[in-house]
């Protein structure tokens, strides 16, 4: 189980769901974020953060191709610790339909995460 | 929620008040603080530690009590006050640990619904084993789920 970003992340990119994250799960792309799923331990804070309510759990329907999309990039961009500045014409692009086809790129964005090392920390709960 | 305690559990004079005066008491904490926070894994960690089951499994792992409890107030605020104190990976941390089952995280969400049960009203309660509960299941998922061992679904 896990929460997925979805389409209006792209080119909004608000990044106040890092913010918030315990787990540091965020990967940044050129102009989206998204979640690896074999970290996200589910606890939902980031969901009602997101401006751009781009951020929904894995039970939502009709999720798959952004389930795919969120293990698939999350492998390949550079992880995200802190909330960045967002794009400034971010208010613009909120809620545009067909933002994956007009806009979406599979660059990796700038990351800032502690080396993007493999995290291994903290004692069990 | 019963009116007549919700009018008592005021969230200024939270029952939060120290670790040991809680369990007799009818008021019960409704509002999440950071002292709610804090009374919750102390007492909680308090129970664990004496668990036949899961004091052994935390003995193991754990020397320093002290930063593990910070720790886990760090954690437990990120959840449920958005704070974002803690920053760790618990996925990591639980893999380093032998012999867990998903009978521990049964006996832990247990003890962790005790401890809620005396402290919150059933609202909060509710709260807290709702994030618990996903928590555990996401863990578990990642420490015990094998693929090789689903059984191939049939056709709908």
């Amino acid at each position: 189980m896990t929460y997925v970003v979805t389409e209006n992340c792209i080119k909004c990119k608000y990044m106040d769901c890092v913010e918030v994250c315990p787990v540091d799960c965020f990967y940044e792309g050129k102009n989206m974020l998204v979640i690896h799923p074999d970290e996200c331990i589910d606890c939902g804070v980031c969901e009602p953060e997101c401006p751009a309510e781009a951020i929904l759990p894995d039970t939502a329907p009709g999720l798959d191709k952004w389930l795919k999309l969120n293990a698939e990039y999350a492998e390949v961009w550079p992880n995200i610790v802190a909330k960045g500045e967002p794009p400034t014409d971010a208010g613009a692009f909120d809620g545009q339909p067909d933002k994956f086809e007009k806009y979406f790129s599979s660059n990796p964005g700038q990351g800032d995460g502690p080396g993007n090392q493999p995290k291994d920390e903290e004692a069990a709960a | 929620m019963d009116a007549h305690r919700q009018a008592r559990a005021d969230p200024n004079t939270p029952a939060a008040c120290c670790g040991s005066c809680a369990p007799e008491e009818t008021v019960r904490i409704h509002q999440v603080t950071e002292p709610a926070v804090g009374l919750l894994v102390d007492r909680f960690y308090a129970r664990v530690r004496k668990d036949p089951e899961l004091g052994p499994i935390f003995a193991g792992a754990i020397e320093d009590w002290d930063p593990h409890l910070a720790t886990m107030r760090d954690f437990w605020s990120s959840i449920m006050l958005t704070s974002g104190r803690y920053h760790g990976n618990p996925v990591a941390a639980h893999r380093r640990l032998a012999g867990l089952t998903p009978q521990l995280f049964e006996r832990w969400l247990a003890l962790f619904a005790e401890t809620c049960g005396e402290l919150f009203d059933e609202a909060l309660a509710a709260n807290f084993m709702d994030k618990a509960r996903r928590i555990a299941a996401s863990l578990q998922l990642a420490l015990f789920y094998r693929p090789e061992h689903d059984r191939p679904r049939s056709a709908p």
